[in-house]
């Protein structure tokens, strides 16, 4: 049922929905589609989530996880895009599953703007958190992912600058630019390095200093209350 | 400016009413609607937050707005009217520019509703909205909202504990006080763990996720809701069917054509302001109600 679902959506709705955009609106309005698309995608997760009816013990770790994240972030707002949200989930999706790695950073997307304010970028934040999350659970499931700080800040800077930085800009030149091509892409990327490069230098040093001491808390709870590992 | 009456409405119909005039406006690139659009979305923030939202339209978006359309022409080459060539041979062309106006008009547009939208669909109407579609997600979403807070005051008392024996962050120097730093966190970040497990056995023990449980609200579908509710789906209907005869948007490329304006394109313009201004409408209303039964003694 649910994979019937998420594949009615991929393989339906979103080809509608493009082919809609360019039908329909003559294939400009970029900005619309994408978003449509992005929040498509994030329907799966929920749905798959929900269905399960997930224990309070498991929902309020999530939610602590999440807490954890947003407040960082609102602790170091003054200095841009130097936030520990992208930490948080990674460690999230490496302890708790890819599951929760994906609901942790796309909640703390979600939750961190009802205090930076809403708009346009809130899905593509989700989306851009959750699906590191996501990875960083399925990778570590399949053992390329260690638990060593090395390998972890390696794969946190990458992702901050080809997952995040490329999704996010990505974003701007459908928000910003209204044509779609190999200049305003370039340009988008070019303006956007140094904030990818300061994203992804906060992300390595807050796993260098937070993997270790959270992946044992993370344990010990687990160990401690008995969550079922999955 | 007192409260904005309009918020006072059943989550339902502000939900309905943003995500109408923020899908609008992000669909119809129509001047005419455009117009109305901006315009309503300007007049709102200013009537929710007044003078705050007149510096910020006038000191971000104004100058987005002229930033915004004059990039587009740099990248975009299409259009027949060649008015110059930039230094790189590359054209630029009238219909680029006027497309790059309306494409800055409706970010900005956007924007400034969605500073609408953070004033009046405030995070528990949301979770009131979307408990019973994904119960789960929205309780996670509520207990997130609360812990934030509680965390910051969390860390306040562990450090004023930690202070009392000289490790807090304002103590040593510079490495030490990153560590005490550090080990705040960590001991908030156990603390924070070891609470939540505890508040998960208490939502169990009172019986979360048992069947038959019921929620509380403070939201009442009454009948001016219903009004609003009808009046809306209306409008809407009126501003879709101009969208099915493609009264809404205009071609730009290679160049631009508008349909002919008839009777009724002059409808759904108006349907399309009455929709966009409703919130505006209704406090007024309210405002004049207001003063005709006040008591003068």
């Amino acid at each position: 049922m649910r994979t019937l679902l998420a594949s009615l959506l991929i393989l339906i709705v979103i080809p509608a929905t493009i082919a809609l955009g360019i039908v329909v609106l003559d294939d400009r309005n970029y900005y619309f589609i994408s978003l449509l698309i992005i929040l498509y995608t994030m329907i799966p997760f929920a749905m798959v989530f929900e269905s399960r009816k997930p224990q309070a013990r498991e929902l309020i770790i999530i939610a602590v996880l999440t807490a954890i994240a947003v407040a960082g972030r609102s602790a170091f707002f003054m200095l841009p895009q130097f936030k520990p949200v992208l930490a948080i989930v990674i460690i999230a999706g490496v302890s708790m599953g890819a599951e929760a790695g994906f609901l942790v950073g796309a909640m703390a997307g979600f939750v961190s703007n009802f205090f930076f304010g809403q708009g346009p970028w809130t899905p593509w934040q989700m989306f851009s958190f959750g699906i590191i999350g996501f990875l960083a659970g399925i990778l570590f499931k399949k053992g390329w992912l260690k638990r060593s700080k090395a390998l972890l800040c390696v794969f946190g800077g990458l992702s901050a600058i080809l997952i995040y930085g490329g999704l996010m800009n990505l974003s701007s030149v459908t928000l910003f630019a209204s044509t779609f091509n190999k200049e305003a892409l370039l340009a988008a990327y070019a303006s956007g390095i140094w904030f990818d490069l300061v994203h992804a230098a906060a992300t390595v040093i807050f796993l260098f200093l937070l993997s270790r001491p959270m992946l044992e808390k993370l344990d010990r709870i687990k160990t401690k209350y008995g969550l079922i590992e999955r | 400016m007192g409260r904005d009456s309009f918020s006072t409405y059943h989550p339902a119909v502000n939900f309905l009413y943003f995500a109408a005039v923020l899908g609008f406006s992000m669909f119809f690139m129509h001047p005419v609607l455009q117009g109305i659009a901006l315009f309503s979305a300007a007049v709102y923030s200013v009537t929710l937050s007044g003078g705050k939202a007149v510096k910020f339209n006038v000191i971000y978006m104004l100058p987005a707005l002229f930033i915004l359309a004059a990039v587009n022409p740099l990248f975009n080459h299409a259009g027949m009217t060649i008015l110059f060539y930039l230094k790189n041979g590359n054209p630029v062309t009238l219909e680029s520019i006027v497309y790059g106006i309306a494409a800055a008009a409706m970010l900005v547009t956007v924007m400034i509703w969605f500073s609408c939208y953070n004033k009046v669909m405030t995070s528990d109407k949301f979770i009131h909205l979307f408990g019973k579609i994904v119960p789960a997600l929205s309780l996670i979403f509520s207990m997130v909202l609360r812990f934030v807070p509680r965390f910051r005051h969390q860390i306040q008392a562990v450090s004023l504990a930690q202070r009392s024996i000289g490790r807090d962050v304002t103590q040593g120097n510079v490495v030490h006080r990153a560590r005490h730093g550090l080990r705040i966190l960590s001991i908030m970040a156990t603390w924070a763990m070891e609470n939540a497990i505890e508040t998960a056995d208490s939502m169990k023990a009172r019986g979360y996720g048992l069947p038959g449980r019921t929620s509380f609200a403070i939201y009442r579908f009454d009948r001016r809701d219903r009004t609003v509710l009808v009046l809306m789906i209306v409008l809407i209907a009126i501003v879709l069917a101009g969208a099915g005869m493609g009264e809404n948007t205009m071609r730009y490329f290679p160049s631009m054509r508008m349909k002919e304006q008839t009777l009724f394109s002059g409808v759904v313009y108006a349907a399309y302001s009455l929709l966009c201004m409703l919130p505006v409408i209704i406090q007024l209303v309210e405002e004049l109600r207001w003063k005709y039964i006040v008591s003068r003694t």
